[in-house]
């Protein structure tokens, strides 16, 4: 037999393995992993991530031409491979943070800075609460838990993939909500805001939220979904003009809550990190102005650190952005999105 | 009533000219009109104008789908008091 085929079956056998490891890897090791010492755990994940990247060449590929198309050419053969490498550690480490918000996060608190918590001080002491303004960067769902561990009222705004279209596998939904919901939703004042197609009060419930004087996260990045492209505005977003949803300006304008941005990202060592918290970002001017700032900073945060940033994973998701040229993707059945949303993706 | 919220609706929330003008039987949310934020804005609207505080349990498709819909559902919630218009009347 040449090694051609060889290849070929250790890559099938890889696709069959690899949905077993996934669920193996978020039920079974992460959670043990997690009791670990920090260091231990962390290189641990890291381990994972090698072998994920090592034994999914398909997806490698595909991240690597990602990460070209959109940042471009000049970053280089060696420096792309790095960042491949990087995000494929990165996600298997996000899954340790998770489970390490067991308790009161206590484990996980001693590994992340926080920056700025006095901006954020600031804007609740205006009385119209504050709006964390974020991306799909870093591990931005177990820094907003760890805010609220830390006496801020957090609510966020995200859709959760697995809950819609209402035909998903019920089997599906509730893996996810054991394995990952149910961690995250510990640390939140009051259930996730899920901005499906349909659910017109979810903008007044993060005005409920506001005028409690709370926090409220949004993900001013996120993919719109077809239903919502008529209200997206172009704005400059890595190197192009992208599709983006202006919906944090309209809310800060309506409420009277001051938006910050937040990101966190990991250092060299991989467990431990930094929440960095922006003074409120000014709404003078139009909406597009306003809203420009937002993305900028988005922008800079993931140039910054580009590995830190979960899109990569998903050509779909760069499309509906206009980050890479392609039709939208077909919509689900519901019109809802394909499959992302909110992360987690089941291939962590 | 049913004329100044139809008159806002027309002017800060329809973005498509080709469904004016509005009738106050036509569905807010088939149409498109209404959406999330949109809804906020409603909100914060008919609180201001006609101090009807509008709880979270009531933010059903029911009471928000059309001009008439609206208006029922504040004549409902304040009685007498919400068919009178505040403000700048």
């Amino acid at each position: 037999m040449g090694e051609g085929a060889a290849k070929v079956g250790l890559a099938r056998v890889g696709r069959l393995l690899r949905p077993v490891e996934t669920i193996a890897y978020w039920l079974v090791v992460a959670p043990l992993l997690a009791l670990l010492p920090a260091a231990l755990a962390y290189r641990a994940a890291c381990w994972r991530g090698d072998w994920t990247l090592r034994y999914w060449p398909e997806k490698r590929c595909e991240v690597v031409r990602n990460l070209r198309q959109v940042l471009g050419e000049e970053l280089g053969q060696p420096e792309t491979e790095r960042l491949a490498r990087d995000i494929f550690r990165i996600r298997t480490c996000e899954v340790i943070d998770l489970m390490r918000l067991r308790g009161r996060a206590r484990s996980l608190r001693d590994l992340v800075e926080i920056r700025g918590g006095e901006h954020l001080d600031g804007a609740l002491a205006g009385g119209n609460g504050a709006i964390l303004c974020s991306a799909h960067f870093g591990s931005y769902m177990c820094a907003f838990s760890l805010l609220h561990a830390g006496g801020f009222p957090v609510t966020s705004i995200g859709r959760w993939w697995w809950n819609y279209p209402p035909g998903q596998s019920s089997v599906v939904r509730r893996l996810w909500d054991l394995i990952y919901a149910r961690r995250v939703l510990r640390h939140r004042q009051r259930p996730n805001i899920e901005p499906w197609p349909g659910r017109v009060q979810v903008a007044v419930q993060a005005a409920a939220a506001l005028r409690d004087n709370g926090v409220v996260t949004i993900c001013s990045d996120a993919p719109p979904l077809d239903a919502e492209r008529t209200r997206t505005i172009k704005v400059p977003f890595l190197g192009r003009q992208a599709s983006l949803l202006p919906g944090v300006v309209t809310l800060a304008r309506l409420t009277g809550a001051p938006v910050l941005m937040a990101f966190a990202h990991r250092s060299a060592d991989y467990r431990h990190q930094v929440l960095e918290i922006s003074p409120p970002v000014p709404m003078e001017g139009g909406t597009a102005a306003a809203f420009g700032q937002c993305v900028a900073a988005m922008d800079a945060a993931i140039r910054a650190n580009p590995a830190e940033w979960d899109f990569w994973f998903e050509p779909d998701d760069l499309v509906r952005l206009g980050l890479l040229p392609g039709t939208s993707p077909a919509p689900a059945p519901d019109d809802s999105a394909g499959r992302t949303g909110e992360l987690p993706q089941f291939s962590r | 009533m049913e004329e100044v919220i139809n008159d806002y609706i027309s002017r800060e929330l329809v973005q498509d000219a080709s469904l004016l003008p509005l009738g106050n039987a036509t569905s807010l949310l088939e149409t498109g009109i209404l959406d999330s934020l949109s809804l906020l804005r409603l909100v914060v609207f008919v609180q201001q104008r006609f101090g009807v505080a509008v709880d979270d349990v009531d933010l059903v498709p029911e009471h928000f789908d059309s001009v008439d819909a609206i208006s029922a559902y504040l004549r409902s919630r304040e009685g007498g008091r919400a068919g009178q218009v505040v403000g700048h009347g």
